[in-house]
């Protein structure tokens, strides 16, 4: 099957503009801006069923139709921070097919009429923010940006904007912050960004991975899109998949697609042929899906999209499946992401700030064998007190991991022999 | 008026307006939900989560779109399934608000216990232990004990010098950003700022000197924390220990509520001392704040080393050879009394004076006050008010420097959506906040003023002002161009005289100068020869020390009588001295520049051999054979009350009578509104306008403009000094800087002046040394001199600046 | 009958008394040429104790003067710094004086001392011929300074003793 976003695997160079626009590049964007009207590529996008790919799920096509129209302007941005621990699909996506992300960009500024967007990139990823800004020069020398794009008075320009590096700013309100030269913290909400956003004024938010999906949804419509994938969770996704296999990386697969598929199929099993322990389908936010003799099958079939992915445990998020096989305990799993989490917590609120402190000093007390028997009592506890109070969903997803190791591999959690 | 919505809280059914957050409502109602990072002067944000309650809200039936009903008819209710911050939800109709279930107490508690794992156990050696938010609410909330191992806390420095004033102890910062906030958005003044993040998340100073903010103060009272600190207090005492005596700022006309909090102590010498100065609320002077120099500077003259005192039997004597000459001198004799006199002293000096057919002046940089008199603010004006619709003129003052407390209340108004108009000869921090800014030549404030209201959008904005007031200062003016600033501003006034909200307003630089212009004080249009050959009888003023030439006008004066708290240079060349009790000492009123006359009570005994300006007039009355109440100052306002038409209606009782304000500080929920105290003694009452006829205010100006390769100094004021109230206070001695003298870089340029350089300033008869600055948005040819820095300026006047050569 | 009765009865009594006599020891106590042994938890004169080093343990926080009843103790603080130290942290009492005669010898005073600076001994031979006399100075006060350490204020090493309440175990009753 050809590629829908990781198309560069099926035709050399298509980072540049020349090869892109041979293979049909800038055609949907064109067919958006002088045939359609702003609405109704939302309301295309919106009978897609194309949903965001940044973790969350939200349907992308109901998020533009949040933007109101008596406040101007509106502005677009994309998140480009991936800095999930286990994601980088993105990356491969902007380094090696960025015409069809670009032009989703603009694709979506048409949609909500923004003449300004932005690409927001994680500080480590200032390479991609250089080869996108040549992109964008050479989309605006060919006449793909600017102003009266098409001769139809719609203009549009784009800008990249480096972060310093913090995994925060791929929250959405901390990224608008941050554009804004502030720190990079979220706001609390409501307001949502699509009514007070970017600079207060009307902004959309979605990930490179959704955008690079548009050209092929205006292309081809709704129904073409929904030829991939589950009737909920409709088109492919790009999976990364990392850990204990044999061929870790970025696979393509329609929505629905099995564990066994990706894991079996594409990534070769695991490695050493080991046996599977866990699966973090989301990153390190992820609960840990406990894999063994029991419910191995049970998993293994079940279909990667926004709704199974729940029945056993977990959430789909930004599919960044991570293995893990059997010579992992789960206290060394979680001291890593908790030693994540506590060293990328803004600050901002007080759960997230001091309980990840606090849980960091529990597991690595676990971890090294020094646990007293209140210790592994007290982490689930701290973990509880932090969920559900922060200030936004990161704070929660620091606790995923924890909870769910806590709560399902008891057996690896041990009270030292102080 | 906004729509009001109705709740329930606790049981409690609240009706409030809409758009109040749940935190707010709940407080009306008397219920407390705890808070860290709210408050209520400052948009929430969410951050510190303690206040986590239950929230329900009807829920909508999505087939109808009507509400939902229970199987018994009444509403039914969505409660989320995570707990809300009251600080972020407004209210809305039928919401159903939870804060003492066990859900949410349980949420209170675990947040506490979080925070609390930050927390060093400082409690016994810190400065806010007793008066601490954290402290009260992990008693009332908290946890009896941590299941946090104690040597697991994260280390941090103590005590971090955030410039001279503040003190921070890192490890008991709880990174609510009250104090950033508050600096970025009350004050103006955004020299804070978070640095790192998570756990290692500090406070930290951009400014250079460090925390340079004539607000910083604040920061201390809203920290819920022992993370902020000032440095004057470090040490000074528990809070429980503490006295509190109401009493107002004297530094300036605004006329902040303060409560002094006063200790007996050792290091005093056993006495009752004054520990520090707090703000007092009153929503319509000062809120719950104050500036630096009222908390810093405050009081401390009144300590000063060279406080006067007599025992008993020279100061009989010395109110006998003053009543002496008093008596010989008759109308020959002028009274000169300063702007730190109360009502009271204004009063029986003015019956003196009369008796004795002497003349009385006010002695003030700045004239104008019978325009502030009968077009001053009417009766129940409040900066506070002001908003959409409204428009406020600022004329030659900088008031950050000169009233900063009215500075943030105008940068308030502003963004509430009134139209502030800065017209000043420099760039102030104003500006910034101000719709329109107007810079002209120094020499041109009156014909600027004059043509303000034939300006298209400025015009508009005072033409169509609902309501309009005005301040006018003494930047770079003197009397006599004060005086016509004061007629063409009030100019703008006609039509609104004494309505609510509209006003001319003088930022004085007294605190009861405007209590003189009431009383029917003055000031003598050529002082130097009003002197010559009269007895002067000089109260709470130091012309000599002011003015080489004043001071060679009283050496040709027949006698001199001074009378004064502190020595100074008068009371040096005067035949007798009158030693006055400071106002810290007596009780008393003053007149606010708005004309809100406000009580101050004892704070401290008296010291030694002093005693109350208005029973020294009394007792010089006695001697001179004219009655004069001096028993106390209550009497003596019932005295005014009777016969000054301003002032009727007024008496202390109805002074200390006070209202109900919002929001709720001072009590015990110390987490609500930070350490400022509620006010119990008094708002204070407006003056009726006086019904004297409108003075004529038309055709005066003309002021002095530099010719071509002239250069004429003009007086400007700083908010730190040398002046006798100010230069007694150590700690912020180290903020007053060098003698400056301001220039356009390209009259510097022509006289080869650099930046930063020395050079000799020539100017009324003096040659002084000053360190010259570059500011190029005043006129060229001006030379900007600072009041109160050893330089004699009163009124523009031609100068000499050489290069001072270099040693 | 009526004659013998009484005078059987005195003579039980009388011989009591003499048994007495014989059998027990006298109670009374040669005060002050000797002095009776004190129980250990007996609540006398205060005294303000140092560490090994001789930094003195008070820390200046009045939290003894919050704690008295009878209001007989006043503390005012002042600022340690590492030429001029007293005690370890910031703080440092620079007065501390105890009302001999108002004291009720309750020992709160004690329970409220958060560095256990402050503890009643077992002197209770306080007179004063002054009411003034009554009033114990910090010196008067003060242990003297133990064997091996340095009397105050010390001059000490930048960074040694930031904190002013010592980091102590879980309290063993």
């Amino acid at each position: 099957m050809a590629h829908l976003l990781l198309r560069h695997r099926d035709i050399p160079n298509l980072d540049q503009l020349d090869v892109y626009v041979k293979n049909g590049g800038f055609e949907a964007f064109k067919k958006a801006v002088t045939a359609m009207q702003p609405d109704a590529v939302t309301e295309e996008v919106k009978a897609s069923g194309l949903r965001g790919r940044g973790g969350a799920g939200f349907p992308t096509g109901v998020k533009w139709s949040f933007i109101p129209k008596n406040i101007t302007p509106h502005y677009v941005v994309a998140n480009a921070d991936e800095s999930e621990p286990g994601t980088f699909k993105d990356r491969e996506i902007m380094d090696f097919n960025p015409y069809q992300f670009l032009e989703g960009l603009a694709i979506a500024s048409y949609a909500v009429q923004a003449n300004l967007s932005f690409v927001y990139l994680r500080g480590e990823f200032y390479y991609l923010a250089k080869k996108l800004d040549a992109c964008i020069a050479e989309m605006e020398k060919a006449g793909y940006l600017g102003d009266n794009l098409f001769g139809t008075g719609f203009s549009l320009r784009l800008r990249t904007h480096l972060g310093a590096g913090a995994y925060i700013c791929g929250e959405e309100t901390a990224l608008l912050e941050s554009i804004e030269g502030k720190r990079g913290q979220p706001r609390v909400r409501p307001p949502f960004p699509a009514v007070v956003g970017l600079y207060s004024k009307p902004t959309v938010i979605n990930n490179v991975e959704t955008l690079a999906n548009l050209p092929y949804i205006v292309t081809n419509g709704a129904a073409g899109f929904r030829k991939f994938g589950t009737d909920k969770s409709p088109g492919v996704k790009i999976f990364s998949l990392s850990g204990n296999v044999n061929k870790p990386g970025n696979y393509e697969l329609p929505l629905g697609a099995t564990f066994r598929e990706l894991i079996m199929g594409c990534g070769g099993g695991i490695s050493d042929g080991r046996k599977l322990k866990g699966i973090m389908p989301a990153g390190a936010s992820s609960s840990i899906i406990r894999v063994d003799d029991t419910n191995l099958d049970k998993v293994l079939d079940t279909t990667m999209d926004y709704e199974n992915v729940q029945s056993v445990g977990s959430l789909l998020g930004s599919a960044s499946v991570i293995i893990i096989d059997d010579s992992h305990s789960m206290d060394w799993v979680i001291n890593k992401t908790v030693h994540f989490f506590k060293h990328e917590s803004c600050g901002k609120c007080t759960p997230c700030r001091d309980g990840n402190y606090w849980m960091l000093h529990l597991v690595e007390r676990i971890h090294e064998g020094h646990a007293s028997a209140g210790d592994i009592q007290l982490l689930k506890t701290v973990a509880n007190q932090v969920n559900g109070k922060c200030l936004c969903a990161l704070g929660d997803f620091s606790t995923m991991a924890v909870t769910s190791a806590l709560e399902r591999f008891p057996e690896d959690f041990h009270v030292g022999q102080a | 008026m906004a729509k009001l919505i109705n709740l329930t809280i606790n049981g409690v059914a609240v009706t409030v307006p809409d758009g109040t957050l749940v935190v707010d409502a709940a407080k009306k109602a008397g219920i407390d939900i705890p808070v860290f990072c709210y408050h209520p002067k400052m948009e929430p944000v969410g951050m510190c989560r303690q206040c986590l309650v239950e929230i329900g809200r009807p829920a909508i039936d999505r087939a109808t779109g009507q509400p939902a009903l229970n199987d018994d008819g009444t509403p039914k209710l969505q409660f989320m399934p995570k707990l809300e911050t009251a600080c972020t939800n407004p209210v809305s109709e039928g919401m159903v608000v939870l804060t003492a279930t066990e859900k949410a107490k349980a949420g209170q508690k675990e947040l506490l216990e979080l925070l609390l794992t930050s927390h060093p156990l400082d409690c016994p050696i810190c400065d806010k232990g007793g008066e601490c938010p954290l402290q009260n609410l992990t008693v009332e909330y908290g946890s009896s004990q941590s299941r946090f191992i104690f040597d697991e806390k994260q280390r941090a420095d103590k005590h971090v010098h955030l410039g001279e004033l503040i003190n921070l102890d890192r490890e008991r910062c709880i990174q609510c950003a009250r104090c950033i906030r508050f600096q970025r958005d009350v004050a103006g003044d955004p020299v804070l700022g978070f640095y790192q993040r998570g756990r290692l998340t500090d406070i930290v100073t951009y400014s250079d000197p460090g925390f340079d903010s004539v607000f910083s103060g604040n920061t201390t009272d809203i920290c819920p924390v022992g993370a902020l600190t000032t440095a004057d207090f470090r040490f000074g005492a528990r809070s429980w220990e503490l006295k509190q005596s109401a009493s107002l700022c004297a530094q300036c006309p605004v006329g902040c509520n303060v409560t002094f909090n006063t200790r007996r102590e050792a290091k005093s010498g056993g006495v009752m001392a004054i520990k520090r100065v707090m703000p007092r609320q009153n929503e319509q002077v000062n809120e719950t704040w104050i500036c630096d120099k009222g908390r810093f500077a405050g009081y401390h003259y009144t300590e000063a080393e060279s406080r006067l005192g007599l025992d008993a039997a020279s100061m009989e004597s010395a109110l006998s050879q003053a009543a002496d000459k008093l008596a010989a001198a008759k109308s020959d004799a002028v009274f000169l009394a300063g702007g730190r006199l109360s009502n009271e002293d204004f009063y029986n000096l003015k019956q003196l004076a009369a008796k004795l057919g002497a003349k009385a002046y006010l002695y003030s940089p700045m004239a104008g006050g019978e325009y502030t008199t009968a077009y001053g603010l009417g009766a129940g004006s409040n900066l506070g008010d002001l908003g959409k619709d409204d428009t406020v003129l600022v004329v030659a003052s900088d008031l950050y420097n000169e009233a900063p407390v009215w500075h943030l209340r105008l940068k308030a108004a502003a963004k509430r959506g009134a139209t502030l108009i800065v017209a000043a000869g420099r760039a102030t921090k104003l500006d910034e906040f101000a719709s329109f800014v107007v810079r002209y030549a120094y020499g041109d404030e009156v014909e600027t003023v004059k043509g303000l209201a034939g300006k298209e959008k400025i015009g508009d904005a005072i033409k169509n002002a609902a309501n309009l007031v005005v301040f006018y200062g003494s930047d770079g003016l003197g009397l006599a161009g004060t005086s016509a600033l004061a007629a063409a501003c009030a100019d703008l006034l006609n039509g609104k005289t004494g309505k609510v909200n509209n006003g001319l307003v003088g930022v004085w630089n007294a605190p009861n100068t405007q209590g003189a212009y009431e009383l029917g004080l003055a000031p003598a249009a050529d002082l130097k020869s009003e002197l010559k050959g009269k007895t002067v009888y000089v109260i709470a003023a130091d012309p000599a020390g002011d003015d080489p030439a004043l001071a060679d006008a009283l050496k040709s004066a027949k006698a001199v009588i001074a009378q004064d708290i502190l020595a100074t240079a008068t009371t040096q060349m005067a035949a007798v001295v009158l030693p006055a009790a400071a106002y810290t000492e007596r009780e008393g009123t003053y007149t606010t520049a708005e004309r809100r006359v406000q009580r101050f009570y004892l704070a401290v005994p008296a010291k030694a051999g002093t005693r109350a300006d208005f029973a020294i007039f009394a007792e010089l009355g006695k001697k001179l054979g004219v009655e004069l109440e001096g028993r106390s100052a209550l009497l003596v306002m019932n005295k005014i009350a009777a016969e000054e038409k301003a002032f009727a209606g007024i008496s202390y009782a109805r002074l200390a009578e006070v209202t109900a304000q919002w929001p709720i500080v001072g009590r015990g929920d110390l987490y609500y509104g930070g350490t400022g105290y509620e006010n119990k003694l008094g708002l204070g009452v407006h003056l009726a306008l006086a019904l004297t006829p409108a003075p004529s205010t038309s055709g005066r100006g003309g002021q002095m403009r530099p010719k071509e390769n002239e250069l004429v100094a003009v007086p400007v004021s700083k908010i730190y000094d040398l002046g006798v109230t100010m230069a007694p206070a150590k700690l912020l001695g180290q903020r007053i800087g060098a003698a400056a003298v301001g220039l356009n870089p390209v009259t510097a340029a022509k006289l080869n002046v650099e930046n930063g350089g020395k050079v000799q300033v020539q100017v009324n008869g003096v040659t002084a040394e000053a360190i010259a600055r570059f500011d190029e948005s005043i006129s060229t040819g001006v030379v900007l001199i600072y009041r109160s820095f050893g330089i004699p300026i009163s009124e523009p006047t031609s100068v000499k600046i050489v290069v001072a050569e270099k040693a | 009958m009526r004659l013998v009765e009484p005078f059987l009865e005195l003579m039980t009594g009388m011989m009591t008394t003499l048994k007495m006599l014989v059998t027990e020891k006298p109670v009374t106590v040669q005060y002050p040429e000797e002095k009776k042994a004190v129980k250990p938890r007996y609540r006398g004169r205060h005294y303000l104790t140092r560490y090994e080093n001789g930094l003195e343990k008070c820390i200046g926080c009045a939290l003894c003067a919050a704690a008295c009843p009878a209001d007989a103790i006043f503390v005012e603080a002042s600022e340690n710094t590492d030429e001029k130290r007293f005690s370890p942290g910031d703080r440092y009492a620079s007065t501390y004086e105890i009302n001999m005669l108002r004291c009720i010898y309750c020992g709160f005073c004690e329970d409220a001392c958060p560095t256990e600076a402050i503890v009643l001994g077992d002197n209770y031979e306080l007179s004063f011929t002054d009411r003034r006399q009554a009033v114990y100075t910090k010196e008067m006060l003060i242990l003297p300074v133990p064997q091996g350490g340095a009397p105050t204020p010390q001059v000490t090493e930048p960074g040694k003793f930031t904190r002013s309440v010592p980091e102590m175990k879980d309290p063993v009753d």
